[in-house]
């Protein structure tokens, strides 16, 4: 049973409880669980699992992540993720040719690009397909365990960030996230409501909290 | 020199008492983890990087990330200017922290990279290793960084005969003894152990409990600073 309530706060160590089913970022031993973070506990029934509060962003496959094209090689670009692990995209993304061609005139050094990740394995070596350049707009660094908080569930808070600011929005699961609008107000609005859900993200309630901000702020 | 005066320490602390201590986390913005610990008159900062990529290349590990501690002293940080850069006891210091830490840290998580942790003395006053290592614990809870356990630490000694806990610098440098201790505060495990003096069988057990004792104090201490930054951190008011 668990030592702990849902929604509790956990220190590294902590006893989270006994005999109980926890998922994330705890470890056991001799049939106890502890935390192994510090972030929020939930509980929902019989499981547990553990918030973060933060850490970095180890990539996962299938997500989409927000890279900056670091260098061009002979057989792709090498592409920072905003992650420990770096990986370089294949010359293949762009062109059948990639032997013959300058592949600096497809991405070059400095390019935003989103691009999906897929087959990680245990020492994280992964691939990176399908890239998207994006053109103008600016990136700015969240927390990477908060990006589940700016999404939302089915998207919800995602949607509204972008009805109501009018902006481009493309969320990167590593922490990342490109904002375009030809209103610099309009842009700088959605900076500050995401930067709000980071801070807030452990709250309940917040979806509306941002809705109601936002309104307000649109009508001065 | 007289390090007791009337069943009193010099700074009227009781044998068992540890000097004053303040804590905070989320101090620094270049940093994913930061500390900073007022012990006393020690004042130490400690900040991590990390994970990231790990150079040179060919020593990295494919099964864990290497956490490396550096621990400096800054040259104003004692009275006689110290000399910049690493001497032979930072580089001793900076080897039994790395290894403290190392042993509660889960590495196995970010195999292939290095998570550094850098600790600087500000101001020394006794007792800086111990200090350092709650600092560098207190960080790296703050980064993210998974970890079995804090690391707590606290030094015992003998001054005039008596086993008393927290030597301050006069206590350090006129003392019979210098235990300093690092514990993993839930299962008890001793993470450092050091010794600088004579002390007799009983002697020793009797300040090991007492280093014990005063890290679990810490301990308490080390929880509510984490705890009261959390709590900020959601009402809005942290970074």
């Amino acid at each position: 049973m668990f030592n702990v309530k849902d929604r509790e706060f956990v220190i590294p160590g902590q006893l989270i409880g006994d005999n109980v089913y926890c998922t994330e970022n705890c470890f056991s031993a001799e049939n106890k669980v502890h935390s192994s973070i510090q972030g929020m506990v939930r509980v929902m029934g019989t499981r547990g699992k553990i918030i973060p509060i933060s850490g970095a962003y180890t990539p996962k496959r299938d997500d989409v992540v927000i890279g900056l094209v670091v260098e061009v090689l002979e057989c792709g670009w090498l592409v920072d993720i905003n992650s420990p692990y770096m990986s370089v995209m294949m010359g293949e993304e762009a062109t059948k040719n990639v032997m013959e061609e300058d592949l600096s005139k497809y991405y070059n050094v400095g390019d935003k690009i989103s691009v999906k990740v897929i087959r990680v394995n245990e020492v994280y070596n992964f691939d990176l397909i399908r890239p998207r350049k994006l053109n103008e707009g600016f990136i700015i660094n969240v927390n990477p365990k908060r990006i589940p908080r700016v999404v939302g569930k089915r998207r919800s808070m995602l949607e509204i960030l972008r009805k109501k600011t009018g902006c481009n929005i493309v969320v990167g699961q590593n922490g990342r996230i490109w904002i375009k609008s030809d209103k610099p107000d309009n842009a700088e609005l959605a900076v500050k409501a995401i930067k709000k859900i980071e801070r807030e993200a452990q709250t309940s309630g917040l979806t509306n909290r941002i809705e109601s901000m936002l309104d307000d702020e649109r009508r001065k | 020199m007289k390090l007791i005066v009337d069943g009193k320490r010099l700074d009227g602390r009781k044998f068992d008492e540890l000097r004053d201590i303040k804590m905070e986390v989320n101090v620094l913005d270049r940093t994913v983890g930061s500390a900073y610990v007022q012990w006393g008159n020690n004042k130490v900062l400690a900040g991590v990087h990390g994970p990231r990529e790990f150079h040179p290349k060919f020593l990295r590990d494919p099964t864990k990330a290497i956490l490396t501690c550096t621990y400096n002293m800054a040259a104003f940080s004692v009275e006689d200017r110290k000399r910049p850069g690493p001497d032979r006891r930072s580089v001793e210091i900076s080897k039994v922290i790395s290894d403290a830490l190392s042993s509660v840290a889960v590495l196995e998580k970010y195999p292939n990279t290095g998570i550094d942790v850098f600790v600087e003395v500000l101001q020394a006053d006794a007792g800086t290793r111990c200090v350092a290592i709650v600092a560098a614990s207190l960080a790296l809870a703050n980064s993210g960084v998974p970890m079995k356990d804090l690391v707590s630490a606290c030094a015992s000694g003998k001054i005039d005969g008596e086993i008393v806990v927290d030597l301050m610098k006069e206590e350090d440098n006129y003392g019979e003894c210098d235990l300093p201790i690092a514990v993993s505060p839930r299962k008890g495990d001793v993470l450092l152990l050091q010794m600088d003096g004579h002390l007799s069988r009983d002697e020793y057990n009797k300040a090991y409990d007492m280093a014990v004792d005063g890290a679990k104090k810490v301990y308490d201490m080390q929880k509510k600073t984490l705890m009261d930054s959390m709590t900020n951190y959601v009402e809005g008011e942290g970074k």
